[in-house]
């Protein structure tokens, strides 16, 4: 090749691996984008009157007198779409059998969609469910209630070769020419006196527990779960696998049983993360039967078996990074093997093996495979320590799962679920920076 | 009291067994990874068995009729296994070479000051849990590709294929036109770079208009979960390889420099061939972390228990073997000791056969790499 | 422990009485004998055969080219070689008269009795406090006024006390690296040793800091029972009584060092004293 061919593949290389590296970057900024942004939003939104009403009824928080009056307020501007509502409700009832045959399906639609917009008509009975027995408490989703009020979604299949084209009719159409007609005018001028939006900053999200299964309050049984099973995993996994990493870097030699060693942990550390909850659910539920279903004790064993290579690998690492000279001035001094250990290499490795405990614990917080059938529970309160023992526990990265695949109105708790996963990745990233910042600071105070 | 140098032999008795329990103690403490390995076989082999026992090989590794619920219950788990092969193949193709360029430009070719900024990029990548990815791929990357499925893949395609083709465009012209007498050097160049364009441009205009037409049926198909997945299996095959890169040594690379290589033909020609070993390991660990994956493939993949047709359509739903252990152990789990419970068993046993080979095969591709390094 | 029950299969081993007497008697007496004493590292012998003694609250130093066997002279005295694997020894290290690779030596015994300084300086990251303390806290003294008492006394013979008296509890690696090596000195001395070995003291300092260090073995003297091991001739002539001269893992000659400076007997001192090798 000419020289300069050679120099134009050699800035081209150059170029295309440095786009490698801003592609993965990239790809890290487009994951954590929308999480962030959305994630945000479980804890700063627009809540309407009906999140303070909830707010004060299940928490006891807020200004009852001032809560009071704004919801009289918004009773007062919602007063002509009930009272629309009940009158024609009382024309159906009394009216002609044709009347009621032409609206009364439609009539029904509106009339628990209104209810799920604005929550129960004051006076009616109240429902059963918390979730009916208000309105829409975030604004957001008060305008898609709202757009589900106006709009009707239908699908037209008119050209037979397509797929259905989804398209929006007014739902107003339905009504034309009763006493209804105007209501939906009403509805779009005055949602927001209705609803009485406001800046609402829900910073106890983390610490509520959640009512109606997520629809409100917070994820603070999650968190409690999430912080159990990692703690718990980590003070069975920190003791073994600190005392292994000392049994590599410090007793043994060559042998057989070293490699065979080794190979074990590097297995270990290769088994799929299900198969660990399999071994869990066979092991700890079904033969030893440490307790009697799934429980925090048997999800933490599992998952401290799991982290266990990585606290060993990073342990022995940072140990045998520890100066061989601290050693020998120790043993000259007179002191014994565990002496030597346990007073001067251990307290010098502290850095590193502390690293690579938070680090691990990160990962045994975002482990959900092998909790999900040794631990994991969808709804449950909090528990108490010693309740860790027997009782199973929902966790954060579970109730990800669950809420986004298998809850009953997926869509209406998107925020829920987006909160969750901010709460997660905070907590995972939170660990890792402060295990970079823990190694930094030691080992600078070692140094000088 | 304080200068005696002899102990007495009591003392030294008692001495040598306090050492040598204290030894006993720490290395039973430290079998307990060994425990734990032979414990987790033994259970899943307990729990295998039975279903073998009672259905044979043939059905579950030759059939694709996966109805465990049914009676008689079929349990035909090729497509599963299909499904597994196929997602692990498809982020291995994301991976690999995304991976290894980036180790590459991370141990050679990013100054000191910028790779402190990338590490981190890469560990928050191998930080985040995998059910977040998951929830990713499901909440917002499944409705981008269904809604906009074609014109996301096209883009996608432009941004690959683009700087890469403009890097063939450009040396090709160069060597095309190597051979020219000199004064129809530069003529030449121009014109063989003008006509490569095109044809590299129609190409592309080409293949991304047939992707921008495609229609997607499901979000929930094996693209996404590859995509996701190589993404995910990136910071292993990128810290890897590029500790098999930074243990190849600076002899290797002045030796080549000093004869006048570039920087692209020091890597492709010296470096990379020498840390091989170190990056097929790497190549390994990644897709034992794809195989192994759960959340992410349960919630994203869309399983469903066919093979794509034709095999290679990444555009269908597949079902993959941790998705099937972890979806409907929740059913089987009320009836232990059916064949649908064992059924689950005996696909975490090849789970973890496959990745012990792998374990095993990666640690003798590292260990004689690092016996020829010496 | 109990004296009567001493155990005396060591060949040079003579009544632990006359033992003690020895040591804190006159000076001038051996105190570490070595008669045909061998280390092996494998095969391949790093110290062949030597015979000397060195004799109570003197200074000695061993000299000889790099790779002579000189620091593993040293560091069998306390055992040191220990950590190293395939190290074996034949022939007879004693001190106060107890061969030092009986069976039934105790090794953290022995060590308590030869303190150790060592080439580069390897104070712990811990305080300087915690570092002087180190060696008196593990040996079973807790009481804190009389591990203040020992930090003192040690500081104040390694002549570090004035200098660091304000800040015995700054991290030691904050120090220079000569008033680290006179740390090391200082928490050698604090369990109250016998021997003080001295493995090329000075080789990593300033050329200031060497002279502290020359001038601390000179108040040492008498006091303590020194080995130092140096390639540096000139230091060696300056802070020591007697001098052995090592080449190829054996030893060429031992005597006073002013004799073996002015008036060495072999050839092979001689070419190495004027520098015509090493």
């Amino acid at each position: 090749m000419e020289h300069r061919t050679r120099t134009l593949f050699n800035r081209s290389f150059s170029f295309v691996s440095i786009a490698s590296i801003v592609l993965m970057s990239l790809s890290l900024v487009v994951l954590l984008g929308p999480i962030f942004i959305k994630g945000s939003g479980a804890f700063v939104f627009r809540g309407t009157v009906e999140h303070r009403k909830l707010m004060l009824d299940r928490f006891g928080r807020g200004d009852r007198e001032a809560v009071g009056i704004e919801a009289a307020r918004a009773d007062a501007a919602r007063k002509p779409i009930y009272d629309s509502l009940e009158r024609f409700d009382a024309l159906l009832e009394e009216g002609d059998p044709e009347l009621r045959s032409k609206y009364a399906a439609d009539f029904e639609e509106l009339k628990g969609l209104v209810q799920e917009l604005l929550g129960p008509a004051p006076g009616a009975p109240e429902p059963a469910l918390l979730r009916q027995q208000y309105g829409q408490t975030r604004w957001d989703r008060a305008k898609i209630k709202l757009h589900e009020i106006l709009f009707v979604e239908e699908y037209d299949y008119s050209d037979p070769t397509k797929m259905g084209v989804k398209i929006l009719k007014p739902r107003v159409d339905r009504f034309k020419g009763t006493s209804l007609e105007p209501v939906f005018g009403q509805l779009e001028r005055g949602v927001v006196y209705m609803m009485r939006p406001r800046l609402t900053c829900y910073s106890r999200f983390l610490f509520d527990e959640s009512y109606d299964s997520h629809f409100f309050g917070g994820i603070w049984p999650e968190m409690l779960g999430t912080i159990y099973l990692a703690l718990g995993a980590m003070l069975f996994a920190v003791p073994l696998g600190i005392i292994t990493a000392i049994y590599l870097a410090e007793y043994s030699g060559e042998g057989h049983f070293v490699s065979f060693l080794r190979t074990c942990i590097s297995s270990l550390a290769g088994v799929p993360s299900i198969v660990f909850g399999l071994f869990g659910l066979a092991f700890f539920i079904n033969t030893i039967k440490i307790s009697p279903s799934k429980s925090v004790l048997a999800g933490a064993m599992t998952l401290a078996i799991l982290v266990l290579p990585t606290v060993i690998r990073a342990s022995e690492e940072a140990i045998k990074a520890v100066p061989a000279t601290y050693k020998e001035a120790a043993m000259s001094l007179g002191a014994s093997k565990w002496r030597t250990i346990l007073t001067v290499i251990l307290p010098a490795a502290l850095p590193g093996v502390l690293t690579s405990v938070i680090i691990s614990m990160g990962r045994a917080a975002g482990e959900t495979a092998p909790i999900i059938f040794t631990a994991a529970v969808s709804v449950g309160k909090p528990l108490a320590v010693w309740q860790t023992l027997t009782q199973p526990t929902p966790a954060l990265s579970w109730n990800i799962y669950n809420l986004a695949t298998e809850h009953q109105a997926v869509d209406e708790i998107r925020h829920v679920q987006y909160g969750m996963v901010l709460t997660l990745v905070m907590l995972v990233l939170i660990l890792n920076l402060s295990a970079i910042l823990v190694r930094a600071r030691i080992s600078k105070r070692l140094r000088a | 009291m304080q200068d005696q140098l002899v102990i007495s032999k009591g003392a030294r008795r008692f001495r040598r067994l306090g050492a040598l329990l204290g030894h006993a103690l720490i290395v039973a403490l430290a079998s307990s990874s060994i425990v734990a390995l032979l414990f987790i076989f033994y259970f899943i082999v307990r729990d295998a068995v039975p279903f073998f026992r009672l259905e044979g090989f043939k059905e579950f590794f030759c059939s694709t009729h996966w109805y465990p619920s049914r009676e008689p219950a079929e349990f035909g788990a090729l497509s599963i296994f299909v499904g597994s092969a196929l997602v692990t193949l498809g982020a291995s193709i994301v991976a690999v070479p995304l991976g290894v360029l980036a180790a590459l430009c991370l141990s050679d070719i990013l100054p000191f000051a910028l790779r402190q900024v990338v590490k981190p990029i890469i560990e928050m990548l191998a930080a985040i849990p995998s059910v977040v990815y998951g929830f990713f791929a499901l909440v917002v990357l499944a409705p981008l590709i269904q809604a906009h499925g074609g014109s996301v893949l096209a883009a996608g395609a432009w941004m690959v294929l683009a700087p890469i083709g403009l890097v063939a465009v450009a040396v090709g012209g160069d060597a095309a036109s190597a051979r020219l007498p000199r004064r129809m050097r530069t003529s030449g160049r121009i014109v063989s770079w003008v006509i490569l364009a095109g044809i590299a441009a129609g190409a592309l205009v080409v293949l991304t208009g047939a992707l921008n037409r495609l229609v997607v049926s499901t979000g929930t198909n094996a693209l996404n979960v590859s995509i996701v997945l190589g993404i995910m299996a990136l910071p292993t095959i990128v810290s890897v390889s590029e500790d098999a890169l930074n243990s190849v040594g600076r002899e290797l690379r002045e030796g080549s420099y000093a004869l006048g290589a570039t920087r692209a033909e020091t890597l492709l020609k010296v470096v990379v061939p020498a840390a091989r070993s170190g990056i097929l390991a790497a190549v390994i660990l990644g897709v034992m972390r794809a195989v192994g994956e759960t959340m992410l493939v349960w919630m994203a993949s869309g399983n469903s228990a066919r093979i794509p047709s034709p095999w290679f359509n990444f555009l269908e739903p597949v079902r993959t073997l941790t998705a099937t252990i972890a979806g409907d152990m929740g059913e089987a789990d009320q009836v232990t000791g059916s064949a649908r419970y064992h059924v689950l068993f005996a696909m975490a046993l090849c789970l973890l056969a496959f990745a012990f080979v792998m374990n095993v095969v990666s640690e003798y591709v590292m260990r004689r790499s690092r016996k020829m390094r010496g | 422990m109990n004296n009567e029950r001493r155990d005396f299969n060591a060949p040079l081993a003579k009544p632990s009485a006359k033992a003690r007497a020895d040591a804190s008697g006159p000076r001038g007496m051996p105190l570490i004998r070595a008669k045909d004493f061998s280390v092996f590292y494998g095969s391949k012998a790093a110290v062949d055969r030597v015979t000397f003694d060195i004799q109570a609250g003197k200074v000695t130093a061993i000299i000889g080219p790099s790779g002579c066997g000189k620091s593993t002279y040293l560091r069998a005295v306390n055992r040191m070689n220990d950590l190293i694997p395939g190290c074996c020894t034949s022939g007879i290290l004693s001190l106060e008269g107890q061969h030092l690779y009986a069976s039934d030596v105790d090794v953290v015994a022995l060590r308590r009795m030869v303190g150790m300084v060592f080439q580069k300086p390897n104070p712990f990251p811990k305080s300087i406090f915690d570092n002087v303390a180190f060696g008196p806290r593990i040996h079973g003294t807790v009481n804190q006024g009389e591990l203040g008492d020992i930090v003192e006394r040690s500081l104040r013979r390694a002549g570090l006390f004035e200098e660091v008296k304000d800040r015995l509890g700054d991290n030691a690696l904050g120090l220079s690296g000569g008033q680290q090596q006179r740390l090391c000195i200082a928490r050698a001395i604090a369990v109250n040793p016998k021997v003080l070995l001295m493995d090329e003291p000075a080789s990593a300092l300033d050329p200031r800091s060497t002279t502290r260090i020359e001038d601390l073995i000179g108040e040492l003297r008498g006091a303590y029972t020194i080995v130092i091991v140096t390639h540096n001739m000139q230091q060696a002539a300056r802070v020591s009584d007697m001098t052995a001269f090592f080449y190829e893992g054996r030893l060429v000659e031992f005597g006073d060092t002013e004799e073996i400076f002015t008036r060495p007997r072999k050839k092979e001192t001689e070419d190495y004293i004027t520098g015509r090798f090493g």
